[in-house]
């Protein structure tokens, strides 16, 4: 039996291993193509930006030093071949290793989406209980907090909370600042949309917990409304939000983009953002390439906390 | 995010009206040495700090703080010295001494001397450097002799009257060869030059960090003061967001905001901790450029009725608050040889447009009520870049575009990103386009409506987007660019002007904006007059 279950789950990691150098080779595949495709030159790119008006020596110049004089297949064999080695190549416009650049801007853009996800994961949960828990008017308003909150984008949310806790009253600094304080506003701005999906996810869950059998069943061996509410039904609530966490990432990340541009914060998506917009392939290939990874990290992770909180899952095999 | 960010600002601007205006500080007459300034640029970061390389806005606004040029213009468009404090020119026109300030030394300690510009004059033409700008304003400079250590003789294929103005530009400015002689990337990240700042650190994507040259003795002849700068150093910031670039400055988090879009400076009018400063960038002016190597921009009275279509009077001053002057010239006005048109040449009249597109024989109506020829609707493909276009530019052509519909014409507006716009540029798929370009002196008329300038570089790009081929006008702008009389260049460069507007190749609009908001307490703070990038040498800060 013991050897069994080893064998199953080694079986698994193994199938999943495979799935992320598919999905990794998948993703440099497309990217690199569609960064081509699109009208624009990526050795104008080494030059400092599209339009440069370089004369021909330079660019013939620039094509051979970054190999883009080759046959495109070619270009992206070597490139491939590179990428095998974990050589992310070099940046065409900041001229530095891709790698390195990546890893500067990793460690910000992660403590903002852990923080991000931290804070919607509390303010959803405060508001699912307090809005189950409170009676019809308290229910309807919670919903309406949750749409609401879902709905509102990025950068107006980050505008009007410059505006507000910036510029009217002078709490909080506009830009990033080194230290927590430049850390609220960017983190509140991804936290409070996050916050109203996940919301309106457990909210659900919870009123479907509570009238479910087990619930009932519990009530019967004479557990009280809290020993209920804490014990049952928000563990049942959990399981949907945990399923969501995977896909919350991927937001997170997408909404750094946005984040990081406005606060003028040093990350990721605006990494990846001037890099689209110089048609830096390596680098943008680069980042997407982490992001793919990291992502898939945390579904597999999401996967295992599942399994922790989900006693079933255990029992079923994959 | 573009179109909803102007309204939120202008709704906070309300906001501010009721909440701003703190007392003004008295002002302090005498400059203090201290304390570090908090620049925040809205352009673009650079790729490389060393404006060689490439060559472009945003490289030049950070490296007139620490590179410095054979010359430089005052604000009368004169030239004046710098790190050269005279010059000559052959008869001949075919080569120029130049003779250099012996008592500058970089800030790596390599002395100034005239093997240094001619390392420099070849850097820039090394196509290992990939330099654009500089590299087209060294088009007609064979080389540098060195004729002694305070004398450099550039020597040139051709005469070129524009060598001066060229010089002045910060693309061109003269870095230490010790530091040129390292690996670029190495160079990008430090370069030296002989400024009254240092670079000392760039953090990517954060700031750039600048400290005082202490041992500085070289400020262009118009400066303010000689000697070191007052700032202890500068805190270059990006802040790509304009509306919290704003907030940053009102906060007093940053001291001085660059690119700032109309609707902020009106709301900044009315806060007294905020003043303005505005430079308009020399060069070409902002213009529609009408694409006329295709139908239907081939003839002439199209392009005359959709200029009478068009506008702009009414658009400007509902869009940019009195902050943008309307221009009728292809210069900037801080360019002395612009010719300004009759304004009557421009002037919006519906049913003169109507005119003459009967006239053009686009006489049939469509099922939309544009007008058509043999069947085909008199269409016209505007792409717009959304990086080089402020919103409320991209909101003009907007307005532009239902003007131009009363008349018959359908225009397609297309936002796009940097590289598809140059690309769509590129493949000749454009009627209308609008394209900024900065450089210092008329010879940008060279660039912009010569022939040659139709012709694509390997890049596929090429600046002439009128796509103006006109024996006449070429003559004119090669004679100018040749002749070293002054009054002989004037009259080419107004006749080359009056050809390009009469033919109705381009709709002048205004000046390419560059405003700037500085706090209250923040003194000296002055544009070069060169390419209008701001210099903190003169500035202090009054706290």
């Amino acid at each position: 039996m013991r050897t069994g279950t080893r064998g199953r789950l080694a079986r698994w990691a193994l199938l999943r291993l495979g799935g992320v150098v598919f999905v990794l080779w998948a993703v440099a595949t497309v990217t690199f193509f569609a960064l081509r495709l699109i009208p624009g030159d990526p050795a104008e790119a080494v030059l400092g930006g599209p339009g440069s008006q370089a004369s021909a020596e330079a660019l013939a110049q620039a094509r051979a030093d970054y190999g883009l004089d080759q046959p495109l297949v070619t270009q992206y064999a070597v490139y491939l071949g590179r990428l095998a080695t974990g050589d992310l190549g070099s940046s065409y416009a900041l001229r530095e290793d891709v790698a390195s650049v990546v890893l500067t801007n990793l460690g910000p853009t992660l403590l903002l989406a852990a923080l991000s996800l931290l804070v919607a994961a509390a303010l959803a949960l405060g508001l699912a209980v307090w809005s189950t828990r409170g009676g019809r008017i308290s229910a309807a308003i919670g919903s309406l907090l949750e749409i609401v909150a879902a709905a509102v984008p990025h950068f107006w949310l980050a505008i009007s909370m410059i505006l507000l806790f910036s510029t009217l009253l002078g709490w909080l600094p506009p830009v990033s600042v080194p230290g927590p304080l430049g850390l609220v506003l960017p983190v509140l701005t991804l936290a409070i949309p996050l916050a109203g999906f996940l919301g309106q996810v457990m909210r659900e869950a919870l009123l479907d917990a509570m009238q479910s059998p087990f619930v009932l069943a519990a009530r019967t061996r004479g557990e009280g409304d809290g020993g209920v509410f804490w014990r049952h039904a928000l563990r049942h609530a959990a399981i949907p939000a945990i399923g969501l966490v995977g896909w919350a990432f991927g937001s997170l990340v997408s909404g750094a983009v946005v984040v990081e541009t406005i606060f003028a914060r040093q990350g990721l998506g605006r990494s990846l953002l001037s890099a689209v917009q110089s048609r830096d392939v390596p680098m943008v290939i680069g980042v997407v390439l982490v992001v793919a990874l990291a992502y898939m990290l945390v579904t597999t992770l999401t996967d295992l906390a599942d399994r922790l909180v989900d006693p079933r899952l255990r029992r079923v095999s994959r | 995010m573009n179109r909803t960010l102007p309204s939120l600002v202008a709704a906070a601007s309300v906001i501010l009206l009721i909440a701003g205006c703190s007392p003004a500080a008295p002002a302090n007459t005498e400059p203090v040495t201290g304390g570090t300034l908090v620049y925040a640029s809205g352009d673009a970061e650079p790729t490389c700090l060393d404006p060689h390389v490439g060559g472009n806005y945003p490289q030049a606004l950070v490296a007139t703080q620490y590179l410095e040029s054979l010359v430089s213009i005052d604000d009368d468009g004169e030239i004046i010295p710098w790190l050269a404090t005279e010059w000559s020119v052959a008869d001949d026109g075919l080569s120029w001494d130049f003779t250099l300030r012996d008592d500058v030394t970089f800030t790596d300690g390599t002395p100034f001397t005239a093997e240094a510009v001619a390392v420099n004059v070849a850097h820039l033409q090394d196509p290992a450097t990939g330099s654009s700008t500089g590299y087209l304003a060294l088009q007609k400079v064979e080389s540098v002799e060195v004729v002694d250590d305070s004398t450099a003789r550039f020597v040139l294929s051709e005469p070129d009257s524009a060598l001066l103005e060229s010089l002045s530009q910060p693309w061109l400015a003269i870095e230490s060869p010790t530091a040129l002689a390292r690996p670029q990337a190495e160079n990008c990240e430090s370069p030296v030059g002989t400024g009254p700042f240092v670079v000392t650190a760039w953090d990517r994507q954060e700031s750039i960090t600048l400290e005082r040259n202490d041992d500085y003795t070289s400020p262009p002849a118009d400066a303010a003061h000689e000697g070191p700068a007052y700032l202890d150093g500068i805190e270059w910031r990006f802040l790509p967001d304009s509306a919290s670039r704003y907030a940053a400055l009102q906060a007093g988090t940053v001291d001085v905001i660059d690119n700032v879009q109309p609707d902020t400076i009106v709301a900044a009018e009315s806060v007294d901790s905020v003043e303005e400063l505005n430079a308009p960038r020399p060069g070409a002016s902002n213009r529609i450029e009408l694409n006329s190597s295709k139908a239907p921009f081939d003839d002439v009275l199209v392009r005359e009725a959709f200029i009478r279509s068009a506008n702009v009077d009414d658009a400007i001053t509902s869009l940019f608050f009195d902050t943008a002057e309307r221009s009728y010239s292809p210069l900037s006005s801080v360019e002395k040889l612009g010719y300004s048109a009759d304004p009557e040449l421009f002037e919006y009249d519906q049913d003169a447009a109507a005119d003459l597109l009967d006239e053009a024989g686009w006489t049939e109506t469509d099922a939309d009520g544009y007008r058509a020829k043999d069947g085909v609707t008199l269409e016209l493909d505007f792409p717009v870049s959304t990086n080089q276009s402020i919103p409320a530019e991209q909101s003009l052509f907007e307005q532009l575009q239902a003007t131009a519909k009363e008349a018959g014409f359908k225009v397609n507006l297309e936002p796009l990103d940097l590289s598809s716009w140059y690309g769509a540029l590129g493949e000749n798929d454009y009627d209308l386009v609008s394209a900024p370009y900065t450089k210092v002196g008329p010879d940008v008329l060279r660039i912009l409506f010569d022939s040659a300038g139709t012709i694509p570089a390997p890049s596929g790009y090429f600046a002439n987007h009128s796509q103006v081929k006109d024996d006449a006008l070429d003559a004119l702008l090669q004679s100018a660019g040749a002749t070293s009389n002054e009054a002989e260049r004037a009259d080419d460069y107004a006749a080359a002007q009056q050809i390009v507007l009469e033919g109705y190749y381009i709709l002048p609009l205004y000046d390419q904006q560059n405003h700037f908001l500085l706090r209250a307490d923040v003194e000296g703070l002055r544009a070069m007059p060169t390419v209008s990038t701001p210099t903190l040498y003169d500035t202090w800060l009054d706290r």
